[in-house]
């Protein structure tokens, strides 16, 4: 193609028609619809229930391990795929530089595979191997009852 | 006198012959010019998907309906064809609810950006390869049925569908509702726990034809068969992979009714719930094109070569139309899926995406690597592929890691009796 606007213009296409739309729709529903409000409507829905402090709560520390583990492996995907490309004219060299790069990933993917960064719940004392909890001592049946 | 009336008429038909004439050279110039052609065919494509995302709608309403032996929706319409005009007319006349305590602005603004950014995938798609009008000249460039033809299509497509994401996190953030904000949170962690293997789904498939652009990838498929005989275990992968990137069933953690009420939408209504919705049936289209484009042969039907190699607009309608069929065979496929397997739990989900789908999705890159540097049998992938299928089949069962704590101990009181 000798367009090298050719993908700007689709994107534009597609943003533009899409606001128009959005915008369109929400204009004309706006003008038709109904507007009774209601302290009642305007609460936060939990169950009917009302809600007890904000929404926004503080939440589990293991969506930052998974945010962090994934962006090296997204950096790995993006670094790959220029490479995908012109493996085949490449050769040997384009073989061995990804393949020490694919191993540095790799060890840092067994080393959060070996300390439970890939476990979503860690180390609850049942399933964990190296714990020097056992299954039949007191804190094993203690815990058992939880699980 | 009668004479010249009879003069001027016809130099009046003639006069107004000519400018039709004139306007259809116009209009043939502008439908020959690229430029011009892929405006048009963006606008027919949005065009197209809006009433195709509406159809959807009413589909998955229909296949719920038949799995579960009801009749589904059947009062508007014979059998219920104008059903997706009534829902849509009912979400402009609901009453739109802004609940008093949320963020305003990205409350506003979550459900526009998660429906335009699904919608600007299609723009790389490409719908039925290239062909000349009738009154093209023979050595004229072919016109391509695809709104942009770039080099990095398909970097393009993965980076677009992951802004998805940000439109959730928004949605549920601005929402100030705890059940919108867990289920925003868990839409992310799940978003980008799956982009890990799709990314390397995309890549076994970038290795073997050598391009990001999905209409050379087609190419390579007219000349070597269909890209899933030779990595059938990354076509199942990528589709597993989309069905989480799309929140549909086996993964919608982040919309669970039983656990979330509606999750990042709970506190939407009217439109702006129907712009999600949208977007989520848009992004149902997009990612199986992309599918169709990488592994399933694109616009291609085996035994059809014809197809492939006729330049004219009718065979490339019928590409369009071979397209289209099978990206409505994957939503059929999406949509019995839904009734069909039951929902994960959360580090189900996780572990899945991690333990499972990340190693077998890196082995398979790696195979793919080795086999073109030894120069191998592209055929040497498949049995990669069904080695990887037994041997992470064998462990998981072995390995017994899918038996939960619970079930541990239930078994071990079993054994006890």
């Amino acid at each position: 193609m000798e367009y090298s606007n050719n993908l700007v213009i689709g994107l534009l296409i597609f943003v533009v028609a899409g606001i128009a739309m959005s915008f369109g729709a929400l204009l004309i529903g706006h003008l038709i619809r109904t507007k009774l409000p209601h302290p009642e409507k305007a609460a936060a829905y939990e169950c009917g229930e009302p809600a007890i402090g904000p929404g926004w709560v503080q939440f589990d520390l293991r969506f930052y391990v998974v945010a962090l583990v994934f962006l090296i492996f997204d950096i790995e995907v993006a670094l790959f795929y220029p490479w995908a490309v012109v493996y085949k004219e490449a050769g040997i060299a384009a073989l061995w530089d990804m393949l020490v790069f694919f191993g540095v990933i790799v060890v840092g993917y067994l080393y959060l595979w070996r300390f439970g960064y890939l476990d979503w719940v860690r180390a609850t004392g049942l399933h964990d191997k190296r714990s020097t909890v056992r299954r039949d001592d007191a804190l094993g049946r203690a815990a058992r009852q939880w699980m | 006198m009668g004479g010249i009336q009879v003069g001027n008429l016809c130099h009046n038909v003639g006069s107004a012959a000519r400018t039709m004439m004139d306007t259809m050279d116009a209009i043939r110039n502008i439908l020959a010019d690229q430029f011009w052609f892929s405006i048009v065919l963006g606008l027919v494509v949005f065009g197209g998907i809006q009433g195709a995302v509406a159809y959807a709608i009413l589909l998955e309403r229909k296949i719920s309906a038949w799995t579960q032996d009801r009749y589904g929706p059947n009062r508007v319409g014979p059998y219920g064809i104008l059903q997706p005009i009534a829902d849509g007319l009912k979400f402009f006349l609901k009453e739109d609810i802004i609940p008093a305590n949320v963020d305003k602005a990205l409350f506003i603004f979550a459900p526009w950006m998660i429906f335009v950014v699904a919608l600007v995938g299609f723009a790389v798609i490409p719908w039925g390869g290239s062909f000349k009008w009738g009154w093209m000249e023979a050595t004229a460039k072919p016109m391509v049925v695809q709104v942009a033809s770039v080099d990095i299509g398909l970097l393009y497509i993965v980076a677009v569908s992951s802004l998805s994401v940000y439109g959730v996190v928004l949605g549920g953030w601005a929402s100030n509702n705890k059940y919108s904000f867990y289920g925003a949170i868990r839409a992310a962690a799940q978003m980008l726990s799956y982009e890990v293997p799709m990314g390397m789904c995309l890549m076994a498939a970038i290795l073997m034809t050598g391009s990001l652009r999905l209409e050379e990838m087609v190419d390579w498929q007219a000349r070597h068969g269909w890209a899933v005989m030779y990595h059938p275990i990354a076509a199942l992968v990528l589709f597993i992979t989309a069905l989480a990137e799309a929140n549909r069933m086996p993964f919608d953690l982040a919309e669970s009714e039983q656990e979330l009420i509606g999750g990042y939408h709970t506190e939407y209504s009217a439109l702006k719930l129907a712009l999600f919705f949208l977007a989520e049936y848009s992004h149902m289209i997009t990612s199986s094109a992309m599918m169709i484009c990488i592994f399933f042969g694109g616009y291609l039907v085996p035994g059809w070569e014809w197809l492939n190699t006729t330049p004219t607009f009718g065979a490339a309608l019928v590409r369009v139309a071979v397209f289209a069929f099978k990206i409505f065979l994957f939503i059929c496929l999406y949509m019995l899926i839904r009734w069909t397997i039951p929902r994960f739990r959360f580090d189900q989900l996780m572990r899945l995406a991690w333990k499972g789908l990340v190693p077998m999705t890196m082995t398979l890159v790696a195979a793919q690597g080795l086999v073109l540097y030894m120069g191998w049998s592209q055929w040497t992938t498949t049995a990669v592929n069904i080695g990887v299928f037994l041997f992470g089949g064998f462990v998981s069962v072995a390995g017994g890691k899918a038996v939960t704590g619970r079930q541990l101990s239930l078994r071990r009181a079993e054994a006890m009796g």
